[in-house]
């Protein structure tokens, strides 16, 4: 809850908090709050829940409230520390910025956001969470408001995550209705069993667990909704970071282990092949891209196909092993991407160049300049690809392995996914190889230009947090056993039985071959981009495919925006000849009537009134004249009437 | 002989003489003679009657009775032009237009 109340304390001073120690505070103490107040007690502990009464809707009470569990407090604390590093690499990356104050509100609110939904006791509130992560995310996508593509990437991923919202929403109302019930306590009891559907009819069930599926889709970039996660790029890189690694896409996952229970065979298998749809088209999109945070994101998505597909083949404690350490390896790669993008954007600066600073193809050769840099991603990249002694080593084989012996029981055409899987790594390996050989290797492209010292390693303040997250990327931060992964001690911890018997030569013989793998993938990198034997030409119809994200943009460009302007010129058409034509005929129809009608009144009605008026008036115009208050006069007709009166009478 | 008609012709006369003066004079205290001429014409018809009532006079009686009341209108009258007289500035009745609607 701290970040909160650095998001408020913010909110009141506005401009004055520029330094950002705000929000610093908070997440220090948050972390060492979660970890020691938190963390030690409840894991491997009994689960805490701690809840108080919200709102009642007709009799059924709603709760407010703290769950702790392993799965909980696991995810709070990575959240915590990898929000930690960011904040102090924001300080440095992010000063000087005009709007440095809204950043820090902006960044305390979204730790606070997704602190808040990782230890939800109610599906009703995690959803509450969840929309807020999904604002403060659009929020700081947005930060940098005056560039157009920045407004285009929040509009998109705001969008984007509101088709996933209702799918949220329609499995929180089928789980009510069916179940009476939000809370998350009594929907899967202790042992982890979702308790109404042991006698359930299970077509809802399905129904419910595709719903869910849909909101975790779009929040974790899955494959049709993936689009907005590579736009999303337009933030700041710090914020790029926190949201890759630990936040908002971690939360689609997060929600997918929580409720995983809920789901049966036909939801967990469409979750698989999603996943593994997404790994693979991710990672086919990352080789063609030039853009140094694209690649990254892309290879975001990719992971967290994996991690799509550790949930659904039922071992949902690799996925969240997997992203654990993932959330590691690939802020550090954030970070270090921020770092060179920082200085290509002093070095463009100086020299006045019309260059992307994000643009590959503009770096090379940076290692000379970015000793450290260089190191901290080096280590990430290695994780990433899944070389030994790195954690992303144990995680990524541990749902490969576990996907393949998956595979096995099932048999036939379900061995495909691990096998695509497994291709997935070796592109990994690849793309990131890629990244890391043209960053880094060969020569810098504006080398004559450089003057000495020009470009150096960030301060202290941006690689304290990169060395720290490297150091957590080697294996000890898991595992003490550098290649078994079955040692490390988060995945003893969640106790999920899988359906699928051990393989035991697949525990070998998978990593072995992902690593020979990953080492001929870049052997060929090396070859390809330092060496300069590059084959493929650029207007390879495949490699445009994968630099053109697979025109998935062009494609709801097409379908949907164009769609809904055809549609809306229809509705534009209908509206003006059928809707307003009927409306024109009443008019016109009322006005001659109303024509008619006035004459009528105004010759015939008015006519008689003004009849009888207009003879009124004459008959006393006539008279008037007797009354002209003269007395005089008034005896002489007094006069007059009595004569005539008298002479009546005698001529009677 | 003089008769009763020759009473009541000269009534008459004095009656139209005083009727022209209401009518046709400008001036409010001449309108007010006329009214007196008018009242006297009255009175003489009612002295001229009473001859056939010779045990009573009645008409003589109600003649004083008319001189009386006749002097007490003058006097509201002539009280009447004074505080018109006073309003208007004026007492010639066609230049009081205040009975006009």
């Amino acid at each position: 809850m701290l970040p909160f109340f650095g998001f408020l304390m913010q909110a009141v001073l506005g401009k004055k908090s520029i330094s950002g120690n705000i929000g610093l505070a908070t997440i220090i103490l948050s972390v060492c709050v979660s970890f020691f107040a938190v963390f030690l007690p409840v894991w491997n502990g009994a689960p805490l829940t701690e809840r108080m009464h919200w709102f009642t809707v007709g009799g059924k009470p709603f709760y407010v409230g703290v769950m702790l569990n392993n799965l909980t407090v696991l995810m709070q604390l990575i959240v915590g520390i990898i929000a930690l590093p960011v904040h102090i690499y924001s300080r440095a990356y992010m000063r000087n910025d005009p709007g440095i104050h809204r950043y820090w509100m902006f960044l305390s609110f979204f730790c606070f956001a997704m602190l808040g939904l990782t230890i939800s006791t109610s599906l009703l509130q995690l959803y509450v969470f969840w929309e807020l992560v999904g604002f403060a995310s659009y929020l700081l996508i947005g930060f940098w408001f005056t560039k157009e593509s920045a407004v285009q990437a929040n509009k998109k991923a705001f969008i984007i995550n509101r088709i996933g919202d209702i799918g949220f929403l329609i499995g929180i109302a089928l789980v009510y209705t069916h179940c009476g019930t939000v809370d998350l306590g009594e929907l899967f009891g202790p042992q982890g069993v979702f308790l109404p559907a042991v006698n359930a009819d299970g077509s809802w069930l399905t129904l419910a667990g595709l719903a869910f599926f849909l909101g975790a889709m779009a929040k974790s970039a899955q494959f049709p909704l993936h689009v907005w996660l590579p736009d999303a790029m337009e933030g700041p890189t710090s914020v790029s970071s926190l949201i890759h690694a630990a936040t908002m896409v971690a939360a689609g996952v997060f929600l997918l282990c929580t409720i995983f229970p809920l789901f049966n065979e036909t939801v967990l298998l469409t979750i698989a092949i999603i996943g593994c749809i997404t790994a693979l088209s991710a990672a086919i999109f990352a080789l063609g891209q030039y853009d140094i945070k694209k690649i990254l994101a892309f290879s975001t998505i990719s992971q967290l196909g994996f991690m799509m597909v550790g949930v659904g083949i039922g071992s949902w404690d690799t996925a969240m092993f997997h992203l654990a350490t993932h959330a590691f390896f690939k802020c550090l790669l954030f970070l270090a991407a921020g770092a060179v993008i920082h200085e290509m954007a002093h070095f463009k600066a100086t020299h006045q160049l019309d260059i992307d600073p994000q643009d590959l193809r503009n770096m090379g050769g940076l290692r000379r300049y970015l000793p450290t840099t260089f190191v901290c991603m080096t280590i990430a990249s290695l994780a990433l690809a899944g070389f030994p002694l790195t954690t992303g080593y144990l995680s990524k084989d541990s749902i490969v392995v576990q996907a393949f012996e998956w595979g096995f029981h099932l048999g036939g055409i379900y061995l495909l996914i691990p096998t695509t899987l497994a291709a997935v790594s070796l592109l990994t390996a690849f793309y990131i190889g890629r990244l890391l050989f043209k960053t880094f290797f060969g020569k810098f492209k504006f080398a004559e230009k450089l003057q000495k010292g020009e470009l150096h390693d960030a301060p202290i303040a941006m690689t304290g947090p990169m060395i720290f997250l490297a150091a957590c990327c080697l294996f000890p931060a898991c595992s003490f056993h550098p290649f078994d992964y079955h040692q490390s001690w988060l995945l003893g911890e969640f106790h999920v039985k899988t359906a699928f018997a051990a393989v035991a030569e697949m525990h070998s013989a998978v990593p072995l071959v992902l690593t020979l793998g990953a080492l001929a993938a870049w052997g060929v990198g090396w070859r390809w981009y330092v060496a300069k034997r590059y084959p493929l030409s650029k207007n390879n119809r495949w490699v445009r495919f994968a630099t053109r994200q697979g025109y998935f943009n062009e494609f709801y460009q097409l379908l949907f925006v164009k769609g809904t302007e055809q549609l809306s010129r229809g509705v534009y058409a209908f509206d003006h000849y059928v809707v307003d034509g009927l409306t024109r005929t009443f008019s016109a129809a009322t006005r001659r009537l109303s024509v008619a009608a006035h004459w009528f009144d105004r010759h015939m009605v008015d006519g008689l009134v003004n009849l009888i008026a207009g003879t009124t008036y004459y008959v006393g115009h006539l008279v008037r004249h007797v009354q002209n208050g003269q007395l005089q006069s008034y005896l002489g007709f007094a006069l007059t009437v009595v004569v005539l009166g008298i002479l009546y009478l005698i001529i009677k | 002989m003089i008769t009763l008609t020759h009473f009541l012709l000269v009534s008459a006369c004095i009656f139209c003489i005083g009727l022209y003066a209401v009518l046709a004079k400008r001036n409010a205290i001449m309108i007010l003679v006329g009214i007196e001429l008018m009242i006297n014409a009255a009175i003489l018809n009612f002295v001229a009657f009473s001859r056939y009532d010779k045990t009573n006079y009645g008409g003589q009686i109600f003649a004083l009775f008319a001189i009386v009341l006749a002097a007490a209108a003058v006097a509201v009258g002539l009280a009447i032009i004074l505080n018109v007289y006073r309003q208007f500035k004026t007492i010639n009745p066609q230049n009081i237009h205040e009975l006009k609607d």
